[in-house]
């Protein structure tokens, strides 16, 4: 069963990550403010806790699926090459680039 | 961040972080307020009696019977740190054999939303009021103050002594009733 979770793609490029970190940093401190801001007037801590949970899921809407925002600057790979004799000269270059891809 | 759960990690994370400031900051916008209130105690009767003290080594203890009213009003310590108020009124008195002594006669607990304006009138002590010994019969200064211990959300647990307090001697005999 795991199986299905594991082929639904979920990756987004460098920049994109860069973007949902930035974005979830901001809703969540922006919740925080005007959840310390509101507590503070209705005399409540737990409104406070409430707004940041709010910040909390709405963010988790906006940056755990990988919407296409996050994908407009994939990497760029170099073409595929034929299987030929050639081929044997261009494994080390390749074997370059997987070891960036995995952070 | 490549994946959702590592996106999930972090993001979970931060708000914690988050969290603890906030909560940090409710403590210190209410760390140093003054959580005192004047408090208006009143001794109706005082009943004194001679008996026997189990949980004593001597023979007969003193065992005093306070009929008292309160009438406290305890809105403005209630802020959004506090959770509860407990609340205990103590009899504090010197004798021969014990130069201090203090007894915890009567406490309640208040949640907040409770009614915050009490007016207790003629309430009996909760707990008896044993002393170590006789030292109750002729006393001339017993004084009684109500306490009350801060539980707050998120921070330390003052405990507040009331800014009223009566005196009043303990009556000179056994099983006679003093009113005041």
């Amino acid at each position: 069963m795991l199986s299905i979770f594991k082929s639904i793609p979920t990756h987004m490029d460098y920049k994109g990550q860069k973007l949902a970190e930035q974005i979830f940093q901001g809703v969540i401190l922006i919740s925080a403010v005007i959840g310390f801001v509101y507590g503070l007037i209705v005399e409540q801590f737990g409104w406070t806790v409430y707004i940041v949970l709010g910040g909390f899921a709405v963010s988790c809407l906006l940056t755990l699926p990988p919407w296409p925002m996050y994908r407009k600057n994939p990497l760029p790979w170099q073409p595929v090459l034929p299987e030929t004799s050639a081929e044997s000269n261009q494994k080390p270059p390749e074997n370059i680039q997987k070891k960036k891809k995995h952070k | 961040m490549n994946t959702v759960l590592s996106r999930a990690n972090s993001l979970f994370a931060f708000s914690l972080s988050v969290m603890a400031v906030l909560t940090f900051g409710c403590f210190i916008t209410t760390a140093f307020k003054d959580r005192r209130v004047p408090v208006d105690i009143r001794v109706s009767r005082v009943l004194l009696k001679n008996v026997d003290d189990f949980t004593g080594p001597r023979e007969r203890s003193d065992l005093g019977f306070v009929t008292f009213d309160l009438s406290p009003h305890l809105q403005p310590i209630f802020d959004w740190n506090v959770k509860q108020l407990f609340i205990y009124l103590s009899a504090e008195y010197a004798t021969k054999a014990n130069s201090l002594n203090q007894v915890v006669l009567w406490d309640k607990i208040l949640i907040r939303g409770d009614n915050t304006k009490l007016n207790l009138k003629d309430m009996k002590s909760k707990y008896f009021f044993f002393d170590d010994g006789n030292g109750l019969r002729s006393n001339k200064n017993i004084t009684l103050t109500l306490s009350w211990n801060v539980v707050p959300n998120a921070g330390i647990l003052p405990l507040v002594v009331g800014s009223g307090h009566v005196s009043l001697p303990f009556p000179e005999s056994y099983e006679n009733t003093k009113s005041y």
